[in-house]
């Protein structure tokens, strides 16, 4: 019962990499989603904290264990340490847009989007955890949450590429349902890995890591003609050297492309007919991969075998997610939300 | 608000409602429950399995003269048929008027080790875990398919519960198992550790646990079969020590010691993580002697590296064909000690 009390809505992107939250205050907020407990008595005390959350957790990563629990199926283990950290994560996400723990705290109305393939394995775990964080809670995939909230939920295609897996989400008019959705492991992650990979191959001595390369993916991340060489600068032998990696970054980043392609050209003509060319004009690329440059135009080209099509970049991939949730807990009723306690 | 996305909106509350009555409706689908109880009730339902499972392979047993009350009960085939009666409460009725068992005579069966189902873990939507592009659910298969070749070779008959990529239940898994009456069950994994450094191979066996939760969670579930724990955990003990876990444990520690000897020498700094125990659901619903190994991390970047190498994938093949030879090779020996 909502009684009296003030309500804050919320919806919350929790991500492999980075989850994201939107509230009803007009409060936004996205942080890594890694969660890092202090690995021994000496860590702690340097730390003066039992966990950390966020960049923080990363930042210390040699003092802490450090997880992403929603990766790789890892709470789907249901393991005690994977759940407190979505817990962690949770908490911390509604503290940033003003939740408190005292009395005058509003009820939370919570849409918390998981990434599909979670919401395949983990639900009811995820659901588990979450339970009692918020008054109320409401668990979607991820991709369905960003249709929701663009108003895409009839004839179109949303792509979510993100950092551990790219969804697929076609929009029928209904809630999607497994033969609605596909999931790819390549993403994110794999481009980083990879990138890794070839420049050490390039360069043997570089010491390099995945966090540095994720960073120059980031910014200088590309797929067909570079537009300018991509140099960066790391240590070899303990000296800063400029390391020359655009063709590294331009393999990498397209690594994603043929797969990703190939699920579409699989996907679309399983769609009935009549509505085959409005999806194929109305695809929408979601999540932080799909920032690359060129990236949303070299899917679009893979269309031509299909006649072509149009795909559309969100314009905020970081709080689409996030968005599309809070649209969801605003527009549920009040009969509904009760429900859901 | 239009009425289609009214109409989608509440096809998303009706499924998370669902999920919240699944939770009720979980537990007491697996049966023995019949009250909303959460999801983790399920591990409670691991003892008792045990219990039944064991007690079917001594009704089974050939008749001793001790043993010939509980061998007028049939055994059942299905496991889960088995749960829904009430017949363990009686078989444990019987049992407990007995004297204690003693470990099984390997003498008693006639034993051989011909047939061997394979289990490579995960598949289809179910990737297990994953390290950069290589995922669980392909390196598990690739490897028993190796496995395979290998036994067969040797002239052991050789299924897997999967050939392809697909989904299966841990249930169908052992339910292919029994159905076929494999003399082995092999389950193959790629383990996944937080600690990212360490490099580490382990095999699990089915067994007892200490955790407090699960006795917790035993005792409730215990509750209505009328016996007190204090009763019942020896009883389990017992029996546990019994014919099948024995046998499994000898399995584990073939598969283990070949395993870690011979990718050590490939993979210096791997870690000798041990032989284990631990309820996973496969182990607890087959009706054989049934091991779950860990052959590798994908957590640690270099046995990544290492596992994207075919060599390296055919090197653990035949560690566990070493292994699962070695311990066929025993049994084989007691048997010709025996006669
Ligand atoms: N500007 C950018 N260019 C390229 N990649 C980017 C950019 N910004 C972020 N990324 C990448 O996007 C990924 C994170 O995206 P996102 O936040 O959508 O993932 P997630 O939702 O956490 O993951 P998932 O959807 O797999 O659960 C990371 O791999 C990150 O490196
Ligand atoms: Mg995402
Ligand atoms: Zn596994």
């Amino acid at each position: 019962m909502s009684g009296s009390k003030e309500v804050l809505n919320v919806g919350i992107d929790l991500g492999t990499s980075r989850s994201a939250v939107s509230a009803s205050n007009g409060q936004q907020h996205v942080i890594e989603s890694y969660v890092g407990w202090p690995v021994d008595m000496v860590a702690r005390k340097v730390l003066k904290k039992d966990i950390l959350i966020g960049d923080e957790a990363v930042a210390n990563r040699a003092m802490v264990d450090l997880r992403r629990p929603l990766e790789r199926g890892l709470i789907k283990e249901g393991s005690e340490k994977d759940i407190t950290a979505v817990k962690e994560i949770l908490n911390h996400l509604l503290k940033l847009v003003g939740v408190s723990k005292d009395k005058k705290a509003p009820t939370v109305r919570a849409v918390v989007g998981i990434p599909a393939e979670a919401m395949r394995v983990n639900k009811q775990h995820l659901r588990n955890a979450l339970q009692g964080t918020v008054d109320s809670l409401m668990i979607v995939s991820e991709p369905f949450a960003v249709a929701y909230g663009l108003d895409a939920l009839l004839n179109s295609l949303v792509i979510d590429i993100g950092a551990g897996t790219t969804d697929f989400c076609v929009m029928r008019g209904r809630l999607p349902t497994e033969e609605d959705q596909r999931t790819l492991t390549v993403a994110g992650d794999s481009i980083d890995e990879l990138l890794l990979k070839l420049i050490l191959q390039k360069y043997p001595d570089a010491q390099i890591t995945v966090y540095m390369v994720r960073q120059w993916k980031e910014k200088h991340g590309f797929v067909g003609s570079a537009q300018q060489p991509v140099k960066v600068t790391a240590p070899i032998k303990g000296r800063p050297t400029p390391l020359d990696i655009t063709d590294a970054m331009k393999t990498a980043c397209e690594s994603i492309v043929e797969p990703i392609a190939e699920t579409l050209l699989d996907l679309l003509p399983r769609i009935e007919p009549e509505f085959q060319e409005q999806v194929r004009n109305s695809i929408i690329l979601s999540g932080g991969t799909s920032q690359i440059a060129g990236l949303r135009k070299a899917l679009q080209d893979s269309l031509e075998p299909l006649g072509g099509g149009a795909v559309k970049s969100v314009k905020n991939p970081v709080f689409d997610g996030a968005d599309g949730g809070l649209a969801i807990a605003l527009d549920a009723l009040d009969s509904e939300w009760d429900q859901l306690t | 608000m239009d009425r289609l996305k009214r109409q989608i909106l509440r096809q998303a509350v009706d499924e998370n409602l669902s999920t919240i009555e699944g939770r009720r409706l979980e537990s007491s689908a697996s049966n023995v429950t019949t009250s909303g109880r959460p999801t983790l009730l399920r591990w409670a339902l691991v003892p008792i399995l045990a219990v039944v499972l064991v007690v079917v392979v001594w009704a089974a047993r050939p008749p001793l003269e001790s043993w010939q009350q509980a061998s007028r009960k049939p055994p059942q085939s299905d496991p889960t048929a088995r749960l829904a009666t009430a017949s363990h409460e009686v078989d444990l009725t019987d049992r407990l008027l007995f004297p204690v068992p003693r470990p099984m005579d390997m003498r008693a069966f006639p034993l051989e080790v011909r047939r061997i189902l394979l289990d490579p873990g995960h598949g289809g939507d179910d990737h297990g875990t994953l390290g950069g592009a290589l995922a669980e659910k392909t390196l598990t298969l690739d490897i028993a398919q190796r496995l395979a070749k290998l036994l067969e070779k040797d002239g052991l008959e050789v299924e897997m519960t999967r050939r392809d990529d697909r989904r299966i239940s841990l249930k169908e898994r052992a339910a292919q198992a029994n159905a076929w009456q494999a003399d082995l069950f092999v389950s193959i994994h790629i383990n996944w550790l937080a600690t990212r450094q360490v490099r580490g191979i382990e095999t699990y066996y089915l067994g007892p646990t200490d955790d407090p939760r699960l006795i917790e969670l035993a005792r409730l579930e215990n509750r209505q079969s009328g016996y007190r724990l204090a009763e019942m955990k020896p009883l389990l003990e017992e029996i546990y020590t019994d014919y099948l876990q024995g046998q499994s444990l000898q399995l584990a520690q073939r598969v283990q010691r070949s395993l870690f000897a011979s990718l050590h020498k490939v993979n210096p700094q791997l870690k000798n993580r041990g032989v284990k125990t631990a309820p996973f659901v496969v182990l607890v619903s087959t009706e054989m002697p049934a091991i779950l190994a860990e052959v590798s991390c994908l957590s640690n970047q270099e046995e990544e590296e290492l596992l994207s190498r075919p060599y390296y994938r055919d090197h653990i093949a035949q560690a566990l064909a070493r292994g699962i030879r070695g311990y066929a090779d025993d049994i084989h020996q007691i048997e010709e000690k025996g006669s």
